[in-house]
């Protein structure tokens, strides 16, 4: 057992042994954690990783390029189609091919829904795990009615499957943009504010949140943390400015940020995030050129692309989400590696800075710093 | 800021690389001896490439070698560089940057479950994402998966089928 | 159970009784879990059939394999299910518990559920609606109220065949927990 500032063992004989393991209510996936605790706070813990994992890089090596489309949505559950959307940037940038103006609008407007879906539910489990069940079960509602408008553009719930190397699937039709238009008046005008009321200005959900889980700048830069959990520290820093990809560069939008690195702040900022892509939608559907969705790449089975290497980004609602794909310029990939936005803070995060806190607080730690198990577990 | 050309200009004069080049825009690849890794990502953290996003491990089974790659980002110049260093495979050993970096002890855990690359100056190399595995390190290009499971598990029988 | 208070009459009540308040263990293994919420709440309502979510095993009537097993995951369901009380019944859900669904050449998960734990029922879909998890209940409750629910009887008159197939796959334990 480790302590933090030295190699020495700690005197074991007034602590006790806690797994806040895999079967738990309050942890946001199949995830453990196993800490010593004394009174009632945190003094040493550990990660208890790897139940969900799959083998994804070794699948990967063994299947053609078009074929792992279907699969790498699986590797983040919460928000599949960042994953499809890097795959096809990686291809796309080894081989050096061009997507028509048309399929960049389309792949951004549903990176957006996307985000929009996952911060919701993001919220609502938030509240869960203070015990505020009421905002759980509007979150999960909201958040259905986007996934029928993803089922009816792309046919899935959970899975698109929609975005591959050369553009998306196919088009959408105008009626399904103003159906998208409807409902983000209606999410923006009627729901938006009853979660203000029941949810930011109630009383002990601030007391709850405020001062819990502070993460300030420092440790965040030293750890490589990104997304909301660092902009809540001051610092503007967003994948979306700073490495446009798709139609981010043709739209005006601003980042918000927050002063205080506390639970609060965070959940005040993704808040504020969600009227930013609504408002980012609007932009996109207004000014969508016509023309193609598609590059005609031949046989889809025979997909080829010369020698080369590429290490490609994209922000996910939680932060910088990168894979490094390697091609030997046969038919299959010769190695994809998948960083994952929460590998520092699930792995060494919990090390270094979980003691210190009450043990009723752990859920809300875990919830809030937006840690995802399938994207380190692989 | 600098731009990519004034910052490969900076490593052919300050380091001894033994290749440099852009990949694309905003992306530059260098190559390093391995006695040079460490004084050079000491440098280059001073310069401002103060993010480590991750440590990737390359199986190249032709060659007889692993190919260490660490992924520095500058928030100030807006440039992805990749460092990258070649080991040998049969006695796959190497330094830690564990004095760096301190998350990157994880990311050498990682590597050491799934390639049996060793670090020296890490002495914590229990087993992270798998449990109780006895055979090859799975990573390798030498491990055929799909043998492994015939061996190991069994097919469901449909009756009249195959 | 005292033997004058088997016939079949007291039987029938007990299966009414139990078909309508059914715990299901909140435990989610794999990636199907996310179709969960939405069954949970408001728009599917699945309280409506009496079946709600319990938090830990001692107390729950049903376990829900949501997805893929892999080994580490398997070990820890056997605990689960052997700290569970009788009668207690098993779903299987997705196409990853049938035949090893999308990952089946994968190193690290199981491919039949139904050689380490009783199945008593599949519901099939990648990943299933809702709806289909709605009916999927419906139907264990009506093999409950005809008495072919019987995986827990199952488990305990062929432990050794399990047990040989799970000390296979998972091979003796070397850390803690």
């Amino acid at each position: 057992m480790k302590n933090l500032n030295g190699g020495n063992t700690m005197d074991k004989s007034k602590m006790t042994e806690m797994f806040f393991g895999p079967n738990h209510p309050g942890v946001p996936g199949n995830y453990g954690i196993n800490y010593f605790y004394e009174g009632d706070t945190v003094v040493s813990a550990e990660p208890n990783a790897g139940h969900l994992h799959r083998g994804f890089e070794k699948l990967m090596e063994e299947r053609e390029w078009i074929k792992n489309t279907a699969l790498v949505c699986r590797i983040c559950v919460m928000e599949p189609d960042i994953n499809e959307m890097v795959y096809a940037m990686g291809y796309e940038a080894i081989g050096e091919i061009e997507v028509p103006k048309r399929a960049q609008y389309i792949r951004s407007i549903i990176l957006e829904m996307a985000r929009i879906q996952a911060h919701i539910f993001s919220i609502g489990g938030n509240c869960g795990a203070i015990g505020l069940y009421t905002a759980m079960h509007w979150g999960v509602l909201a958040r259905d009615y986007i996934l029928d408008l993803f089922e009816e553009i792309t046919g899935g719930r959970v899975y698109h499957i929609y975005i591959r190397p050369g553009g998306v699937r196919h088009d959408i039709e105008t009626s399904t943009f103003q159906k998208l238009l409807d409902l983000l008046d209606d999410l923006e005008k009627n729901r938006m504010p009853e979660f203000e009321k029941l949810i930011f200005e109630n009383p002990t959900a601030q007391k709850r949140w405020k001062s819990t889980a502070v993460l300030n700048q420092e440790d965040a830069l030293r750890l490589g943390v990104t997304g909301p959990t660092l902009r809540a520290t001051g610092l503007e820093h967003d994948v979306r400015k700073l490495m446009p990809y798709g139609a981010y560069d043709e739209v005006d939008f601003e980042i918000p940020t927050g002063n205080n690195a506390d639970a609060w702040t965070r959940m005040k900022l993704k808040r504020d995030e969600i009227f930013q892509s609504i408002n980012i939608i609007r932009q996109l559907i207004k000014n969508i050129p016509d023309g193609p969705v598609s590059v005609n790449l031949g046989n889809a089975l025979k997909y080829r692309i010369p020698k080369g290497e590429a290490y490609v980004k994209v922000e996910s609602g939680r932060g910088e989400y990168g894979y490094y794909m390697v091609s030997d310029g046969s038919l299959k990939p010769y190695r994809v590696h998948v960083r994952g936005t929460s590998t520092p803070l699930g792995l060494y995060g919990v090390e270094a800075l979980l003691p210190g806190t009450r043990i009723e607080d752990v859920p809300v730690w875990a919830h809030s710093l937006g840690i995802c198990p399938p994207e380190f577990d692989r | 800021m600098k731009t990519e050309n004034e910052v490969i200009k900076l490593i052919k004069e300050k380091l001894n690389p033994l290749e440099v080049n852009k990949l694309r825009a905003q992306n530059l690849a260098v190559k390093l001896e391995n006695e040079e890794l460490v004084s050079s990502l000491n440098y280059l953290k001073s310069k401002g490439y103060s993010h480590l996003a991750t440590i990737s491990c390359v199986d190249w089974i032709e060659d007889n070698e692993f190919e260490l790659v660490y992924h520095l980002f500058s928030y100030e110049d807006k440039i992805n560089i990749s460092v990258k260093t070649r080991i040998d495979r049969k006695k796959s050993k190497f330094v830690t940057i564990k004095n760096l970096w301190a998350v990157a002890q994880y990311y050498e855990r990682d590597i050491h479950d799934f390639f049996g690359v060793e670090f020296e100056g890490n002495d914590d190399m229990e087993e992270l994402i798998l449990e109780n595995w006895n055979d090859t390190p799975p990573m390798r290009k030498d491990f055929k998966t799909r043998d492994y499971v015939n061996e190991k598990f069994e097919w469901r029988e449909y009756h009249g089928q195959k | 159970m005292k033997e004058k208070y088997k016939s079949s009459k007291w039987q029938e009540v007990i299966n009414w009784a139990q078909k309508r308040s059914l715990f299901m263990l909140h435990y989610c293994t794999g990636c199907g879990a996310i179709e969960l919420p939405p069954t949970m709440t408001s728009r599917y309502d699945m309280s409506r059939f009496g079946i709600g979510p319990a938090a830990t095993p001692r107390q729950a009537d049903i376990l829900l394999i949501t997805g893929y097993l892999s080994t580490k995951t398997l070990r820890r369901v056997v605990y689960t299910y052997e700290q569970m009380q009788d009668p207690k019944f098993v779903m299987g859900f997705g196409s990853c518990t049938i035949n090893g669904g999308m990952y089946w050449d994968s190193y690290n998960t199981i491919k039949q559920l139904d050689k380490y734990l009783p199945v008593d029922l599949y519901i099939a879909g990648c990943m299933p609606r809702p709806e289909a998890i709605l009916e999927g209940f419906l139907d264990l409750k009506e093999k409950i109220e005809n008495g072919e629910a019987k995986g827990y009887k199952k488990y305990k008159e062929e432990y050794e065949y399990y047990k040989t197939n799970q000390k296979k796959v998972l091979g003796e334990v070397k850390r803690r927990q």
